[in-house]
């Protein structure tokens, strides 16, 4: 042990610092559009679920299902490797893949999420809404949304930690993000332990970083106890 | 009134997408199948061997997960600090990594970390169970809590130590409420045996990508989306019963 202590090297960090930022840019920007997406779909179809809308409810149950029963990486090599088979206007560049993916993916989590959150509305709360003159869709965006969507919050943010977590499988399609990063330093430099432990401590803090914003977000955005 | 006809246009529109499916869909799957192209046999040969490597790195993994998680979860119930502190960070740690990252560590950093080179199906395996673990241990630890403090006393009363309170008395009743997170556990386990292909350990999806790549060599089309529908469809067919298990279990034992 003692060894890989005197032969860990700061200096290729510090070296490839510009490299790794620029990695991790690339990582922020997939989960960033990724997250936002997933937010509007759940949104969209948890509701269209949550409220039984025919057609739209049952095309959004099997989409649900087919994606959280099938691993995301196949999910990626379809999208990325076989859909240009079958038609060459759907090859995606690698960033485009790399967003559409984890998109398409924390959608189906959070269509999940939001259902759940807008089921677990008492169904008195909408009759009131309703009694006060609101019609459907106001009820949805004064009644339910405002207390369904915080109900749903916590798990649609281990959602969004999932999506960031996710982003890493892109380097099977050589998307330059932080662990394709990582991985081509030390192919070049050799040096694995230090460009792995790096990556790790930066997964780690932006993970913990998320987890804890749950737990100050659940504290603040608590439901007052008649509300339950 | 107004609610019975909703209920039925739903359940049409479940009907009509099981006519689809059973009118159109699966005339065209037995259509394609009587009448394949000659590269299917050999693929179809492959990904048998593959769904072998599959399971067995699935099974590994969840026996490995379950112990382990069982262990560390019963053990994270203990009120001491250190031993605590201790596993939860092995808790965070394994949770918040990505399984890709912890499958590299092992693989690329270990070996000139240490000089211990596993091969990429250990190295894969592990990775999954420290995933695994973590995530049982966790879910143990909420289903020992759940377990009346009277449980503990009437065992303690009963003459049996602490590991004897908690095999003989506890564990085994809080074993009812982990059913249903093991069961998704293995079937999120199944899914991301898939990730281990990435250090080329030749399961389901690393062959179908082979194949693509054989083909993509040997003839003009790879059939690439056909290969990867596949997998996908093998993929569901074993994860789908085991999360309707998961739900079924949830509801009838919590």
């Amino acid at each position: 042990m003692s060894t890989v202590l005197a032969s860990f090297s700061w200096q290729i960090i510090w070296d490839s610092r510009d490299e790794l930022a620029a990695g991790l840019k690339r990582t922020l920007e997939v989960s960033a559009i990724g997250i936002a997406g997933a937010f509007g779909i759940g949104l969209v179809l948890g509701a269209a679920r949550a409220h039984r809308v025919p057609v739209v409810s049952q095309l959004a149950t099997v989409y649900v299902e087919v994606i959280r029963n099938t691993p995301i990486l196949v999910q990626i090599f379809l999208l990325f490797f076989g859909l240009p088979t079958l038609n060459a206007h759907l090859r995606f560049e690698p960033f485009t893949t790399a967003w559409l993916a984890v998109m398409i993916w924390g959608g189906a989590f959070n269509t999940e999420n939001f259902r759940a959150g807008f089921e677990a509305v008492p169904f008195r709360y909408r009759e009131a809404g309703l009694a006060l003159g609101f019609n459907r869709i106001g009820t949805f965006f004064r009644v339910t949304l405002p207390i369904g969507g915080r109900i749903a919050l916590p798990s649609s943010i281990n959602t969004y930690i999932s999506v960031l977590k996710n982003t890493a499988l892109m380097t099977a399609i050589g998307f330059p993000e932080l662990t394709t990063t990582a991985r081509s330093i030390s192919a070049v430099t050799f040096r694995d332990v230090e460009m792995l432990s790096v990556i790790a401590v930066v997964y780690l803090s932006l993970v913990w970083a998320l987890s804890f914003s749950i737990r100050v977000l659940e504290r603040r955005l608590a439901l007052p106890e008649e509300a339950r | 009134m107004r609610r019975r006809l909703r209920l039925d246009v739903n359940t049409l529109t479940w009907v009509a997408l099981g006519a689809f499916a059973l009118g159109y869909g699966v005339p065209r799957l037995v259509h394609w199948w009587q009448h394949r192209e000659p590269w299917v046999d050999p693929v179809v040969h492959l990904m048998r061997n593959a769904l072998n490597v599959t399971l067995r790195l699935a099974a590994f993994s969840v026996v490995g997960a379950a112990v382990v998680g069982i262990l560390l979860g019963t053990l994270l119930t203990i009120r001491f600090l250190p031993t605590r502190s201790l596993i939860r960070l092995y808790i965070e740690v394994w949770r918040g990594l990505p399984i890709v990252v912890t499958i590299f560590l092992i693989y690329f950093a270990l070996p000139s970390a240490t000089g211990i080179r596993l091969s990429a199906f250990t190295a894969g395996t592990i990775g999954l169970i420290l995933w695994g673990s973590a995530q049982v241990a966790e879910a143990t630890r909420g289903a020992v809590q759940s377990i009346p403090r009277e449980q503990h006393e009437a065992a303690s009363a009963l003459g049996f130590g602490w590991v004897g309170r908690h095999a003989f008395v506890v564990l085994p009743q809080a074993f009812r409420r982990l059913l249903p997170p093991m069961v998704s556990l293995l079937a999120n386990v199944i899914q991301n045996t898939t990730i281990v292909a990435l250090i080329g350990v030749g399961e389901v999806l690393e062959t179908g990508n082979r194949s693509v790549e054989r083909l993509t060599f040997t003839t003009a089309d790879p059939h690439a989306f056909e290969i990867f529908t596949g997998v996908m469809a093998v993929f569901f067919v074993i994860s789908f019963p085991l999360t309707r298990l998961a739900a079924f279990l949830e509801r009838r034992l919590v």
